[in-house]
């Protein structure tokens, strides 16, 4: 889904924390891929409160470099009575459920969260579109499968990290 | 008595008494000799599982071997005194074989394997690297330092799950009992693990017997054999 180029500067991109785990520390070759892939496209990430919190708070040092350089941005998560978005974070849920086969209350509550985000933004927002980055394929799925439920294919795609910055060429891993 | 397997702790070991059947064990597997000669293998893993460097240089020359010892100093970036008490012990405990009749000296390993499922006990070389990448990530030092060796097999396990798409990272968190920072932290250290593993470990089935074949991992350049000594150890 979506077109060539994932990231462009007229939509909004929503960033799960798992990207910046994959990406390390600054000083990483991964992280100044991925900072110069986002910064080339003039985009803004922009990271759940909650997605912050897990990272370790907006002070650790990947957190901090990317706001400080003004390529990241906090946003809130979506509200909780946001009918639409309630809905989505649902289906997402569901999808994961049923990909991961455990129960629905197993699911953890912010790997459904951005489906209700990307919903809300694309709603809400006079952007191009919203473009979501997790590194987790049935949380993936659970976008996607939120996004074709409410109608909105074409205004949303989800990708990975090897979509922005390449596949990982295994030669950038310390191996032992 | 019925087994309570809903009982595992977060470290791996089952919190109830759930002795296995009795016929397990039988006179054939009690006999002296038999546990005589299960003895030194015993003893080996436990060496490997205490001394992760020492681990590290076996997982080394099993999944790379036949190598010699300049190569194992200059890839592990280990001084020349340490690589060879390393060779010498891994030799003593029947681990690595040594073969003197070229110049210089090549070394080899068999892979070792324990599975005990009652336990449940799996210790792999996929699950000994996994161990001795302590030596060289902090990552993977925090992990064991704050929650043990078997919790991070049950993490290793995690991240092949992941990496196969069969579960969410912070899943992994929430069966692992881990904070979520710390599961993805732990899920991304380990990659390189997996990706070897696949390649090399010929026991990798054991441990993934139901995902082996769909982890979405980076293809090794298996050109020369043997990672490159000057890669980047930050992630």
């Amino acid at each position: 889904m979506g077109s060539d180029a994932p990231l462009s500067a007229d939509k909004d991109v929503l960033v799960d924390a798992n990207i910046f785990f994959a990406i390390g520390h600054p000083s990483n070759p991964q992280y100044r891929r991925f900072r110069s892939a986002v910064q080339n496209a003039g985009v803004v990430c922009k990271l759940p409160r909650r997605v912050i919190g897990e990272l370790g708070g907006p002070e650790t040092e990947r957190v901090r470099t990317a706001l400080d350089e003004g390529w990241a941005t906090i946003i809130d998560a979506p509200s909780p009575t946001d009918g639409d978005a309630v809905a989505a974070s649902d289906i997402a849920r569901r999808t994961i459920a049923n990909e991961t086969d455990q129960a629905e209350h197993e699911v953890e509550k912010t790997d459904a969260i951005l489906a209700g985000l990307a919903i809300q933004y694309v709603r809400d927002r006079a952007t191009a579109g919203v473009v979501v980055l997790t590194d987790d394929k049935p949380a993936r799925k659970g976008i996607e499968n939120a996004v074709r439920a409410q109608g909105y294919t074409d205004a949303i795609a989800v990708y990975g990290l090897a979509d922005i910055i390449g596949d990982d060429p295994g030669d950038s891993m310390r191996l032992i | 008595m019925t087994p309570d397997h809903d009982r595992v702790r977060p470290d791996g070991g089952i919190d109830a008494l759930d002795p296995p059947p009795m016929d397990v064990m039988d006179e054939e597997t009690l006999k002296p000799e038999t546990l005589a000669q299960n003895a030194p293998r015993l003893e080996t893993v436990v060496q490997l599982l205490n001394h992760p460097a020492l681990a590290r240089v076996y997982v080394y020359v099993c999944y790379w071997g036949p190598v010699a010892p300049p190569e194992i100093m200059e890839t592990l970036d280990l001084s020349k005194s340490t690589t060879y008490e390393y060779v010498d012990r891994l030799v003593d405990l029947g681990l690595v074989d040594r073969d003197d009749s070229t110049r210089p000296q090549q070394l080899t390993a068999d892979p070792i394997i324990i599975v005990e499922q009652y336990v449940p006990i799996v210790i792999t070389p996929t699950v000994l690297h996994a161990l001795a990448l302590q030596e060289i990530d902090e990552d993977v030092e925090y992990f064991i330092d704050r929650y043990g060796i078997g919790k991070l097999i049950a993490a290793l396990r995690g991240a092949g799950l992941h990496v196969a798409g069969k579960t969410t990272q912070r899943m992994v968190a929430n069966d692992i009992d881990v904070r979520e920072t710390e599961a993805m932290m732990i899920i991304y250290a380990l990659k390189p693990v997996l990706a070897v593993g696949r390649e090399h470990d010929p026991f990798f089935e054991y441990l993934f017997p139901d995902v082996h074949d769909e982890m979405d991992l980076p293809d090794l350049d298996e050109n020369d054999g043997a990672p490159t000594p000057s890669s980047d150890p930050d992630r």
